[in-house]
């Protein structure tokens, strides 16, 4: 399965061609060409390496790593340089970062470097996304956005989950400010509907229906498999937060009972025997 | 482009008509094809016909759910009406190749009859489809749901502009209230006594709502129509929005449906393009605008008043009536709630009639009636039929029949707020006023169909925690009561049942009924009466007998090996999962009762039916008698 990989070099030609190296290899690759963007990029996405340049205009790779270890001390880390000198060097490798690939590279070396960062575990364990790591301003935006039209609270949890991938605390308490209501309301609103969560998700959001359809269909046994398999319950997390389990009450594919839903994806007539060949495809 | 005459909407009909012989490949895109590989078919399809320089003859169109759902990804060829099923990518040159370059049908990716086993090349010719009348679902398959021409093409938006240019709100009432359409959303209110109760309260401000929340935990009518004909739902808001006198409209849809959501959204942008929506509708002076509201996971949502809070941004808990929301509904404004498939009929009926309407169904029961045929069916999936056809045909000749080997158990009907019909009533014809005598209900549209391997009890106790857990928590009948029932059904599953346990569960059932506020509550006790109405004997078996026949209630069942019927094939100790079956070939076999966890993976596998079922102490009970 391929890990999703930032590149930053404001040379335009090294992202171009490192994003197909790794994407020929598998990987989901994403690239910018500033320090700047990567940070936009960064707090939307989740990643598990970044690669970066350190000399670039405005802000330089440094700064970046700085910026990473500051907020995101898990993420893994290659530095890319051709400017190799020894201070450069020594400062990049005092920020902690995972390894170091002096340019030019060969394709092949490039490959074998990151898929070695990747297989180490990252240098801290993952928060439970606890470190509520969101983007304030566009939170505050949404409410503004949306202030002045009644009965908008549900349509802006909603765009609110969807920027942060659930509901904190913190977040209740923005919103409730934007909104100009009291955070008991949000509250009472967030908690009444199944579609909010106060809890992060894992990268992997598996969701097993327990519908009617499925349920005939013996989806209770995909859902203690699925439990045994991840080792964990229903509105978990596993320690690596890959994987998330959540049950759901029909997705509407009745017809391919019983139904899995990984992310996006949906896995039809399931075998109970056989799911931890469907997680396979994600670990 | 603005439409603003009938005849605007025949220039657009006869220029799309114009292309009716073109050679087009309608690929189903709905939700369960697309999970099945549609997208990446298209694209093999797509450059299958490039490699073959037949890209400009033939055009790849994704439509909504063709209603066959088990047998996807599927499509059809237009306009010689081809069925392929069960595609894969590979499947796509094979076809471009067969199909299209030698002009020869292929059969491997045919239906095949379930008894002869032959290949059926025409969608019509299947018994699935053609025991079928297509009324809210006429546009499935045939248009792409993303194109308004497409749609207009069939006849779309005609029915709104005689609407809007022609009839008052009395005759579309009328027309509506001839017809006999009841809601297709559980209760099965007229629909045109609804709007003709909304019409005549006064005031300017009024609400037009069509209710997608679609709570049934295993049907899917509402979503097939959202995703396949988007603009049916629209074309039905509009006229009765002109009917009520409502120039704002919502659609209430689950977010567990984003294909539906996002159908409907670019729906209502080009209706608005087209000047069908928004300001001086066809030049008549009407305005309606219609939001697309996303609901959050509840699903005492779909319940009218607990829907308008929703809207309103608030929990969504039902308020008593009267007043009823004719009068003061979303916003305390006088609104209407329609189902979706509700409003799907309302275009046909206003173009054919309230007599062409009556001529389905029958006298209380009009027209037609979409199910979600699921469970234990040969062939599953979407399916309409007119009222009055009997259960039995829709069980046999439309879905087929059962599995060789399995028997039919029972059919539900009416998700948590229905109940169980066993086979001794499959003759009773599909009409409200039958149904509810069976102690289920009709209900939006849910029909699984329950075999041998479903525990009743088990069934219950599934909906009883369904609406334990969606209870809102107002009444305490309703929050109370259903943990209580489930908390019994529970300890009946586990095997700690006890004497007097299924009178208890009626009286409570009573209570429950008697004192909930909303439907939710008064009708969650239906799964559990009617399954102990006509299978009281599984119910006994459980708690005096300690077992259950269909090996659901791992406690209450005991799996072991007829020695007179074993062939010593050897197919269930291969299948075991921990090897608990000992046994020489040719030889019966035995199971070793210790080490066997229940997984049933040798009573599917034995082909002579040697592996049997008995209660949890079969075995203990033997050693006693010796
Ligand atoms: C608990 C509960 C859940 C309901 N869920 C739905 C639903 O998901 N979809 C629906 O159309 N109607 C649902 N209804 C029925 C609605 O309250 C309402 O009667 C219906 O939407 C009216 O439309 P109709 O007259 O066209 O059927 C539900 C009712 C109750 C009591
Ligand atoms: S019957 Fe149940 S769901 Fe309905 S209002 Fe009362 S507590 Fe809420
Ligand atoms: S039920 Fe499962 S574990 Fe028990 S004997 Fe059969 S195959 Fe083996
Ligand atoms: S019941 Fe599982 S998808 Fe509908
Ligand atoms: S989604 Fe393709 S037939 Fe239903």
């Amino acid at each position: 399965m391929g890990r999703n990989i930032l590149v930053v070099d404001d040379d335009d030609i090294i992202v171009k061609s490192c994003m197909a190296v790794l994407g020929s290899d598998g990987h989901q690759v994403s690239g910018v060409t500033s320090a700047k963007e990567a940070m936009e990029l960064i707090k939307k996405n989740t990643y598990d390496l970044i690669i970066t340049d350190i000399i670039m205009p405005t802000i330089d790779g440094l700064e970046l790593i700085k910026w990473l270890n500051d907020n995101y001390p898990y993420l893994r880390i290659i530095v890319i340089t051709g400017f190799s000198s020894k201070a450069v060097l020594r400062d990049a490798i005092a920020l902690d970062i995972n390894d170091f690939l002096p340019k030019p590279f060969f394709p092949q070396t490039l490959i074998d470097t990151v898929n070695r960062t990747l297989s180490t575990p990252p240098k801290v364990p993952v928060p439970q996304k606890t470190v509520e790591l969101f983007d304030t301003e566009r939170l505050l935006a949404i409410t503004q956005q949306y202030r002045k039209k009644r009965g908008a609270l549900i349509t802006v949890l909603q765009e609110a989950q969807e920027l942060i991938g659930y509901l904190p605390a913190s977040a209740q308490k923005i919103i409730a400010k934007g909104m100009k209501i009291p955070v008991s309301e949000v509250y009472a609103v967030v908690s009444f509907y199944s579609f909010f969560s106060m809890k992060p998700m894992g990268k992997y959001n598996v969701r097993v229906c327990q519908g009617t359809a499925c349920y005939v269909k013996r989806a209770n046994e995909i859902l203690n498999n699925l439990q045994k398999d991840l080792g964990i319950n229903e509105g978990e997390i596993t320690q690596d937060n890959l994987f998330s389990l959540e049950t759901v009450r029909c997705i509407g594919a009745c017809g391919l009972a019983p139904v899995v839903v990984i992310d996006s994806d949906t896995f039809g007539k399931v075998d109970p025997a056989k799911t931890n060949e469907i997680l396979k495809n994600y670990r | 482009m603005t439409i603003s005459t009938i005849d605007d909407l025949h220039k657009i009909k006869e220029r799309e008509n114009a292309k009716l012989n073109d050679k087009k490949i309608m690929l189903c895109g709905g939700t369960g094809c697309l999970a099945g590989g549609s997208l990446k078919i298209k694209a093999e399809l797509e450059k299958g016909l490039e490699q073959n320089n037949l890209k400009d003859d033939v055009k790849v169109v994704m439509t909504g759910c063709n209603g066959f759902c088990a047998h996807g990804p599927l499509m059809v060829t237009h306009p010689d009406g081809v069925f392929y099923e069960q595609l894969n990518p590979e499947a796509a040159p094979k076809i471009i190749e067969d199909h299209y370059v030698k002009g020869q049908p292929i059969e491997r990716y045919m239906y095949r009859d379930t008894v002869t086993r032959k290949p059926v090349s025409i969608l019509n010719d299947i018994p699935f489809f053609n025991n079928q009348i297509l009324v809210a679902l006429k546009n499935r398959g045939v248009i792409d749901p993303e194109n308004i021409d497409e749609y207009i093409a069939k006849d779309g938006y005609v029915a709104a502009a005689k609407a809007l240019t022609s009839m008052t709100p009395k005759e579309i009432i009328k027309e509506i209230k001839d017809s006999g359409l009841r809601g297709r959303g559980g209760a099965g209110f007229l629909t045109g006594l609804k709007w003709e109760l909304c019409s005549v309260v006064a005031g300017p401000e009024k609400y037009i709502l069509c209710n997608g929340d679609e709570g049934d935990p295993g049907a899917f009518m509402d979503r097939s129509i959202m995703e396949a004909d988007p603009h049916v739902v629209l074309e039905g808001m509009i006229i009765a929005a002109k009917a009520i006198g409502a120039n704002y409209g919502y659609i209430y849809v689950r977010a567990e449906y984003p294909l539906a959501v996002k159908r409907l959204r670019i729906a209502v942008q080009q209706a608005k393009e087209y000047g069908l929506l928004g300001q001086n509708i066809l030049g008549t002076g009407f305005d309606l605008d219609i939001e697309i509201y996303l609901g959050a996971g509840a699903y005492v949502c779909g319940e009218e008043t607990a829907l308008m809070r929703s809207i309103e941004g608030k929990r969504g808990s039902p308020i008593p009536r009267p007043p009823f929301p004719v009068e003061k509904g979303v916003w305390d404004k006088p609104s209407v709630l329609n189902n979706v498939e509700t409003f799907a009929n309302v275009p046909q009926i206003i173009i054919h009639g309230a007599e062409w309407f009556r001529s389905m169904g029958t006298e209380k029961s009009a027209g037609t009636k979409v199910f979600a045929l699921t469970g234990a069916a040969l062939n599953t999936g979407l399916i309409e039929v007119p009222f009055g056809i009997s259960l039995r045909r829709i069980v046999d000749d439309i879905g087929g029949g059962l599995k060789k080997g399995r028997y039919f158990k029972a059919l539900q009907l009416g998700g948590p707020s229905g109940g169980c019909i066993p086979e001794q009533l499959l003759d009773l014809p599909v009409t409200y006023e039958d149904i509810v005598k069976t102690g289920a209900i009709v209900g939006s549209g849910g029909m699984v169909v329950m075999d041998d391997t479903n525990c009743m009890v088990n069934l219950a106790r599934f909906f009883l925690e369904f609406t334990a857990h969606e209870s809102c928590g107002k009444c305490t009948p309703c929050r109370v009561g259903t943990r209580v029932m489930l908390n019994m059904l529970t300890e009946i599953t586990l095997g700690n049942g006890r004497e007097g346990d299924i009178e208890l569960l009626e009286d409570l059932a009573a209570d429950i009924r008697a004192a909930s506020l909303c439907g939710l509550g008064q009708t969650a006790p239906n799964p559990v009466l009617t399954t102990i109405k006509y299978f009281r004997n599984e119910y006994e078996a459980h708690i005096r007998d300690r077992w259950c026949y269909a090996g659901v209630c791992k406690n209450l069942c005991t799996f072991y090996i007829d020695e007179s019927l074993c062939t010593g094939c050897t197919a269930c100790a291969r299948a075991c999962s921990t090897s608990c079956i000992a046994g020489e070939k040719k030889k019966p076999h035995t199971i070793n009762q210790s080490a066997c966890v229940q997984c049933r993976s040798c009573f599917t596998a034995c082909k002579f039916g040697a592996v049997k079922i008995g209660s949890a102490d079969k075995f203990k009970q033997q050693e006693v008698s010796i």
